[in-house]
């Protein structure tokens, strides 16, 4: 299948939720909007069979996150993005359909602040344990200031 | 009585720190707990603060073992948003270091699979052989872990006759050595014994769990992303995907040995089909704006980078996943319903080990929350003396 019919179909089958580009050969970006999102990789993985989540990236635009889900298949790669707001930052989990996707979830959940919603196991992965609330290190805004040194037992 | 353990953060099976809690029932395995983070350098965020050709040697420090793969995915990625296109020797040189790679991570990781099964002799003949393509590697490209061969737009360094030649030599050697590992299973029935039917990851799993690379393939999932979506030179090579359906370290182990004939075979086409030409084109210091989505099969899975640009000298965003990451929700299946004395061996068949240093792991009783330290040693040691006493299981067969 080239993948102009392969666009075709997958606008026939998911009608206007989603936007399709394809900028170069064999890969597919598909925008959809973050309400449709869950559904709209149940269908993915039922009908044309995206089982292999390759990561999840989020990218800082400002005023809007956007979130992309890499996935692909022997014949194509899909990467599907939503956009949700900053200050505003929910998605809906995947984990219960690709269960692959969890360390995935849990990574741009420390790293962006984005809360996603029903994750099964939504504890820190990445950042330490006392890191402080609040900070998320890959967006934009966020710049490292190094906390002052504390000696035990004070300086000698 | 169900007991936790802790192994790591610091633990030598392991190439990065990582955190695993064992919940065990007696000798067996029933939860394991991940927890990542300790080698956490922050290269995506020190990634948006380089330019293009910075990155390269960035990125190329991520991993110590395959650090051809990322600086290769990643530039492959540059190219395609510069639209450049590197001149075919070039290209084939290129990939020639990848493939060089790809033995001699293979060739260490079936030492360290000997090692923790007890094997030690098999573990000092693969390390001995993986010198011949360590000096080879140093040959071409000047060093034997960080090559920095890659530049955007090609290769920096050529190769001459004599090189070509020395290649070719030292793959007829290690070809003949790895035809020997393969018939080694019908000699050694003990090492068969000792990995079949350890860390079982059934198909289903790997796929709902997204493994990749060769812990997939052993569970007869055959995705290769050289053969699915050939990148560069790979369609141009006569190769095929090497995979085994035992599920288990015995098929990771055949998986293994059966691409490292692969490998020969490739770099074998590559050096004799070597084209002329030049070997870089200069590449613009900017990029334009656009997003790339980079794959490339290092040798333990597919390396994905996203990389974005914003049409200065700097990207918008790099996102990294490497194939270790992809396959840590594996691993935890793997484990669950093993034994204690099996760790050690289900490690080190998802990750190869550099590390030589003897680690502690600690045991902590649930009920009196009392310590008692281990080192990795005797936890081998505990682990040859369990499969002393097991019986060989009788259907497990060297598939060669």
């Amino acid at each position: 299948m080239t993948d102009a019919e392969l666009i075709e179909k997958l606008k026939a089958d998911l009608g206007d939720r989603v936007e399709i580009a394809n900028p170069a050969r064999r890969r597919l970006f598909l925008k959809v909007a973050p309400e449709h999102l869950v559904a709209v990789v149940t269908r993915l993985r039922d009908a044309f069979g995206l089982v292999f989540l390759s990561t999840i990236s989020g990218v800082d635009f400002g005023a809007t996150f956007e979130i992309i889900y890499h996935f692909s298949t022997p014949e194509q790669d899909y990467n599907l993005r939503t956009e949700i707001p900053k200050d505003h930052p929910h998605v809906d989990s995947i984990t219960p359909v690709i269960p692959g996707a969890i360390l995935y979830e849990r990574e741009i959940q420390d790293m962006f602040g984005i809360v996603v919603d029903g994750i099964p196991d939504g504890r820190r992965l990445l950042l330490p344990d006392d890191w402080p609330d609040g900070q998320f290190p890959l967006r934009k805004d966020w710049t490292f200031v190094r906390p002052e040194e504390v000696i035990p037992g004070g300086k000698s | 009585m169900s007991f936790q353990i802790p192994i790591g953060p610091q633990h030598p099976a392991l190439k990065e720190p990582i955190s695993l809690r064992m919940t065990v029932e007696g000798e067996v395995i029933t939860g394991a707990d991940i927890r990542l983070g300790y080698n956490h350098r922050g290269i995506e965020k020190l990634a948006e603060e380089r330019n293009w050709t910075q990155i390269i040697y960035l990125v190329e420090r991520i991993c110590g073992i395959c650090s051809h793969s990322h600086a290769t995915c990643y530039v492959q990625g540059v190219e395609k948003l510069m639209e450049l296109v590197p001149p075919r020797r070039g290209m084939y040189i290129r990939y020639l270091v990848a493939e060089l790679e790809r033995v001699h991570s293979h060739l260490l990781w079936l030492g360290v699979a000997g090692h923790e099964a007890g094997f030690d002799s098999f573990f000092m003949y693969t390390w001995r052989d993986r010198e011949i393509v360590m000096d080879l590697l140093e040959m071409i490209s000047g060093n034997r872990v960080h090559y920095a061969i890659n530049t955007i737009g090609g290769v920096r360094r050529d190769l001459d006759e004599g090189q070509k030649a020395r290649i070719l030599e030292g793959v007829a050697i290690l070809k003949k050595r790895s035809e020997y590992y393969f018939h080694i299973g019908a000699n050694e029935p003990s090492f068969v014994g000792r990995i079949a039917g350890v860390g079982m990851l059934s198909k289903e799993q790997a796929v709902s769990l997204c493994a990749v690379g060769p812990t997939a393939r052993a569970s007869g999932w055959d995705r290769d992303v050289r053969k699915e979506d050939p990148y560069a030179v790979y369609d141009e090579l006569d190769f095929e995907v090497a995979t085994a359906d035992s599920c288990d370290v015995l098929g990771r182990v055949v998986v293994r040995v059966k691409e490292l004939l692969e490998s020969y075979k490739m770099i074998e086409q590559m050096v004799k089909g070597l084209p002329d030409g030049d070997i870089v084109v200069k590449a613009p210091r900017k990029a334009k704006a656009g997003e790339v989505v980079s794959r490339y099969e290092a040798p333990r899975g597919e390396n994905i980078h996203y990389i974005k640009a914003n049409g200065t000298d700097r990207p918008e965003r790099l996102k990294v996943r490497a194939p270790t990451l992809g396959n840590y929700p594996a691993t935890v299946a793997m484990l669950q319903n093993g034994f204690i004395a099996d760790i050690p061996l289900i490690f080190a068949a998802i990750d190869p080990c550099i590390c030589c240093a003897e680690r502690a792991v600690t045991l902590v009783s649930a009920r009196s929350g009392q310590e008692s330290v281990v080192t990795m040693g005797d936890l081998r040691r505990q682990a040859l003396a369990r499969s002393k006493n097991a019986p060989v299981k009788g259907n497990a067969v060297w598939p060669f």
